[in-house]
């Protein structure tokens, strides 16, 4: 009997030292008093690795990885896309494991979490005193950033605004050259189109989604004072008169017939088909439907202006997209830091970022002839100078998990008649929580 | 003693090649998913040691509870109809003739497609703007509005998810079915039929008595498959409506992965294994007494 258990105990000790032994960190080969300085080129010959996630801008990231391959065949990047809803086990798994990428597409929001648990390269003293971060986007240096320490720079940019159909507010009696500028005007606006009968609707609030809410409907609440996640431990979610403002607001959009009744089923899949169906008259969306809705619809005439809140001419915008980062563990920092200079740099900026028409990462490169041709893309771009991004540790749990507090106060807020105050401090005490944890 | 002592190693070498792979993908997983559970750890810091206390989370967690008793409603729903309707077809089909075979293979052919393609294939056409199942219902005048099958209501998206799995699944029934039907000697079959019995009476004293293994079988395929349920509702609802339709490893899920509490994923993974154990072992002793 005494034998009979000694191999399992034995299997079982022997597979906690394996265990134990693999929690090792490889350093980064050069320090930053040892790092030569920045240029838009390779710093050592060979293949580069890079993870991006699936879900984001594909085609602005391709692009940056073919020019950044053209200029330094010596040292192409080799791409891989992780699925987005893996990206973070993913990364977790290849920190843990040391096989990791030489440099990485982050999603900007889970930045911080990485950050705190110093896993990514502490590139303060490698890049802090670049002039190109002066203007680059603020939202993305702001999740950049832990402890006044700086572990990327932006990669791509995706912003949120109000797409609004001229077409359907000329037939609604509207001004096309007129977007509405505070939540009372969206109201007013969104009625009168949805007057005109048939499928055709004034508003749209993906009902399903928690990410896609924290991108329209988050900028809502931000532009009329609210705060919405909590930071850290102790810190206040869901703060100001805006939240509960909003929650209104969007109720009685659901509650006048003024949103599809698919759009309760929306969890993200046909979002971005939405606004080019030609159907709805007014959206929050990303400037990454520019392109999308012509494709879809080339006939639709269409506006773009920023979120509002409920004071006239208040606006906001969520700033999301990409961050590239360096992983612990990478061989190749100095290669990577190139390739983050490069990303900033004046012709990557116009040549690549503003020729795609996609936005650029440097605000102070918006003024360029690619967009001064497309004022669609200008329009959007001011968002960045409103837009923010949400800084908190536990943003999937609070935020963009469907099993999440956010999406459950905006659920019960559409598509209930409970108590907003109770909604508010119900999600407010589920956030708290998980931040405290 | 030298000769049983040879044949005990040879007998190990045969066996190594099968013990090292259970070795490598059972008891190494299992051991560390156990240690994983007494362990706070998110991969992306060193694990704390927690003692039971993910153990103690787990059986207060409201969230965990509505989703195991969610995944053993699915799992009441459906196995029934695939056992019932997986035999039904199997009695359709399981004599050989060109018509016959011809359904098999149509019915059969899902089962090779994966489940998260067909679930993904099921989410488009239950859309409730795009969907096809919407427009022929409306095509046929049985709807005036598109109905919301998928996330807006716990029990309809329960019977689309329900639909979309059988379509997928019950071809495998069907077959191990018609492969035990036929397996029936012909004596017993032509014994039946000079001794007057009608088709009724042939399937429920002849056919299902001598099938009854295959049956308990297939349920217990059927509800451990159920149990652990995942991709269908990950893809098509993402437990949507208010976290209704959340199964069990779907917040195993949650936790292990997007959230990275990998040892309280872990614990809830225990939880569910042993509730699994508990199943196998009861379906188990029913297929012993069956055969007895």
């Amino acid at each position: 009997m005494r034998s009979r258990l000694r191999w399992p105990v034995m299997l079982a000790a022997a597979t906690l030292m394996l265990a134990a032994c693999s929690q090792g960190t490889d350093e980064p080969p050069s320090t930053a008093a040892q790092a030569p300085a920045a240029t838009t080129s390779c710093a050592s010959n060979g293949e580069l690795t890079m993870w991006e996630r699936s879900g984001g801008n594909k085609q602005m990231v391709d692009l940056l990885v073919a020019a950044w391959n053209e200029k330094n065949p010596n040292c192409k990047i080799k791409l891989t896309y992780i699925p987005h809803t893996e990206m973070v086990g993913k990364i977790a798994q290849g920190i843990a494991s040391g096989e990791v990428p030489d440099l990485m597409g982050m999603d900007l929001i889970y930045a911080p979490q990485f950050e705190k648990a110093q896993q990514l390269v502490d590139l303060t003293d490698r890049i802090g005193t670049w002039p190109e971060l002066k203007t680059a986007s603020k939202g993305h240096m702001t999740v950049a950033t832990f402890e006044n320490r700086l572990y990327g720079v932006p990669l791509y940019a995706d912003v949120s605004a109000l797409f609004y159909n001229k077409d359907l507010f000329k037939k609604a009696g509207l001004d096309p050259d007129k977007p509405p500028t505070s939540l009372a005007e969206l109201r007013a606006y969104a009625d009168k189109i949805t007057a005109l009968g048939g499928d055709t609707k004034g508003y749209y609030l993906p009902g399903n989604c928690a990410g896609c809410n924290i991108f329209t409907v988050g900028p809502l609440m931000w532009a009329s004072g609210a705060k919405i996640e909590a930071a850290g431990p102790g810190d206040e979610p869901l703060v100001g008169d805006g939240v509960k403002q909003v929650l209104q607001f969007t109720r009685e959009m659901v509650e006048a017939g003024n949103v599809p009744e698919g759009a309760r089923s929306e969890n993200g899949e046909t979002f971005h088909l939405q606004f080019g169906s030609g159907k709805v008259g007014m959206m929050g969306t990303g400037n990454f439907n520019i392109t999308l809705a012509r494709q879809q619809n080339p006939k639709m005439d269409f506006g773009i202006a920023l979120l509002p809140g409920m004071t006239p001419n208040s606006s906001a915008s969520f700033i999301g997209g990409d961050l590239v980062v360096v992983p612990k563990g990478s061989q190749r920092v100095d290669d990577a830091v190139n390739v983050m200079k490069f990303l900033l740099s004046d012709e990557v900026q116009v040549e690549v970022y503003a020729k795609a028409l996609n936005l650029t990462t440097r605000t102070d490169m918006v003024d360029n002839k690619y967009f001064q041709a497309e004022p669609l893309v200008q329009d959007v771009a001011k968002a960045l100078d409103v837009g923010r991004t949400p800084y908190t540790l536990t943003f999937f749990e609070q935020i963009n998990s469907p099993q999440g507090p956010w999406l459950k106060m905006l659920q019960r807020a559409y598509y209930s008649d409970d108590n907003l105050d109770t909604v508010i401090t119900d999600a407010k005490a589920a956030m708290k929580s998980i931040a405290n944890e | 003693m030298y000769r049983s002592r040879r044949s005990q190693l040879i007998g190990i070498a045969y066996l190594a090649p099968a013990l090292v792979f259970v070795l490598a993908f059972t008891a190494y997983p299992l051991v560390q998913m156990v240690w994983m559970s007494f362990h706070n750890w998110s991969l992306i810091t060193p694990a704390k040691y927690v003692g039971l206390d993910n153990y103690k989370r787990a059986f207060a967690d409201d969230q965990f509870w509505v989703s195991f008793a969610f995944t053993l409603k699915y799992t009441a729903i459906i196995t029934p109809v695939l056992i019932v309707g997986g035999y039904l077809l199997a009695l359709l089909t399981s004599e050989s003739s060109r018509l016959r075979r011809i359904t098999r293979t149509t019915v059969f052919i899902p089962v090779v497609i994966g489940l998260g393609v067909s679930s993904l294939l099921w989410y488009w056409l239950f859309s409730a703007d795009f969907g096809l199942v919407n427009k022929a219902l409306a095509d046929l005048g049985l709807i005036s509005k598109p109905v919301l099958w998928l996330g807006v209501d716990a029990g309809r998206s329960n019977l689309a998810i329900t639909a979309s799995v059988v379509w997928k699944v019950i071809g495998f029934g069907m077959i191990l079915f018609v492969g035990a039907i036929q397996a029936i000697p012909r004596e017993i079959t032509e014994a039946s039929l000079v001794d007057g019995a009608s088709y009724r009476q042939r399937v429920t004293r002849v056919i299902l008595p001598l099938t009854l293994r295959t049956v308990l079988l297939v349920t217990l395929v059927s509800v451990i498959g159920s149990l652990l349920a995942f991709d269908q509702f990950y893809i098509m609802t993402a437990g949507q409506p208010q976290n209704e339709t959340a199964t069990s490893v779907f917040y195993v899920y949650l936790n292990s992965f997007p959230y990275l509490k990998l040892g309280y994923g872990a614990a809830l993974s225990m939880i569910l294994a042993l509730t699994i154990l508990v199943f196998t072992v009861v379906q188990l002793l029913l297929t012993r007494r069956s055969h007895a």
